[in-house]
């Protein structure tokens, strides 16, 4: 009962006045996953473009496709100011979300570039 | 066998990029389309009025750490009392709803609507890539890829020493096919799939739904163990009256 109590007043203090760390306002948790979700699409189309043109072929493309996601995933949390709890309920959703949802736009816009490039 | 081939620049003019935009304008013309032909059927009141009940009760389940204990019990016997509880469903009711949904006709017009506004279009161009852009190489793909998608990929190409990166226009087709959902939620708003998947859920609520997640609800919320959550409010209230007026 105690420890209870310790630890309910300490997630208290943590927390900013405009929510508490047990409850989530949900309209403002979508935004914040729809957002997450709109940076990585866009990010993978750019970078889809981006190694088309260098040209990068089999694993160099796709390793360039995760140093991309974990970019996207460095500057979402960069404008989160870092302090993940105040905006999403657990880091999983920042750094994983949405992971492999850009990974076909990215070979789409990728073998697009290849072609019209090198293939010309 | 070649190891680099060199295509024709007149395939990137008339192939590529005009399959490209085709899609995309269909897919536009889709979403427009699917938004004017959305009819909106008057719900059944009866059916309005258990889904508010199922959304206080979730609402209850989520806040019950708010409240004293003793509402939080008061407002959930309310719920699933058994003689008169909210969420408490006689049986014979249950099969009743699940019929009504297969023979309501509405429902069964509205979601063909919907899968035909799908695959009409899909259909009609691949038949259309299929007519014109067969029979050549139309694409590389810059990663490599074993023998056994050869068959799917180059399905025009009848030359088996061609590297399987040279891709036919129909494997170019499908990967627009796949690759074009991510652009269209970032030009069209919401992603032309949810938009349907929003209808879906909005039909299936006619029918069966509400007796099942009534009896789900009640099931859930007599689950939940009430922890009181604002112990020291008190404190935490004159804290920061105090600061305010200082």
């Amino acid at each position: 009962m105690a420890g209870h109590e310790d630890s309910g007043a300490s997630k208290k203090k943590t927390a900013d006045s405009s929510n508490d760390l047990p409850t989530f306002n949900a309209e403002n948790l979508q935004n914040n996953m729809k957002i997450i979700y709109y940076s990585r699409t866009f990010l993978s189309i750019i970078g889809g473009v981006i190694a088309g043109i260098l040209g990068y072929t089999g694993l160099t493309g796709f390793v360039f496709y995760f140093l991309i996601m974990a970019i996207t995933s460095l500057g979402l949390a960069a404008k989160a100011k870092f302090s993940i709890h105040s905006y999403f309920d657990c880091w999983n959703r920042l750094l994983l979300d949405g992971f492999l949802g850009g990974l076909l736009s990215y070979v789409l816009f990728w073998t697009f570039a290849y072609d019209i490039v090198h293939i010309f | 066998m070649a190891e680099d081939l060199v295509l024709d620049t007149a395939i990137r003019d008339w192939v590529l990029i005009p399959l490209s935009v085709v899609m995309v304008l269909i897919g536009i013309l889709r979403y427009f389309v699917s938004k004017l032909m959305r009819s909106y059927q008057l719900p059944d009141a009866k059916v309005v009025k258990e889904g508010q009940v199922v959304i206080r009760a979730r609402n209850l389940r989520a806040a019950a750490n708010f409240i004293p204990l003793k509402s939080f019990r008061a407002r959930r016997t309310y719920f699933s009392n058994e003689e008169n509880g909210l969420l408490h469903v006689p049986k014979g009711q249950a099969q009743n709803a699940q019929a009504q949904m297969f023979s309501d006709p509405n429902m069964a017009m509205d979601m063909m609507k919907k899968n035909l506004s799908m695959i009409i279009p899909q259909t009609l161009t691949f038949a259309w890539v299929n007519f014109f852009f067969s029979g050549f190489v139309a694409a590389k793909i810059p990663f490599p890829l074993t023998q056994r998608f050869r068959s799917m990929l180059q399905n025009g190409i009848d030359l088996s020493t061609v590297d399987v990166s040279y891709v036919s226009s129909r494997s170019w087709y499908f990967l627009n096919l796949f690759g074009l959902r991510g652009l269209f939620s970032l030009i069209l708003g919401e992603e032309n799939a949810t938009d349907d998947t929003q209808r879906m859920m909005q039909m299936s609520g006619f029918g069966f739904d509400p007796t099942r997640s009534l009896s789900a609800e009640k099931d859930s919320l007599d689950i939940v163990q009430h922890e009181w959550a604002l112990p020291k409010f008190e404190q935490r209230a004159e804290a920061v009256l105090r600061r305010l007026v200082r």
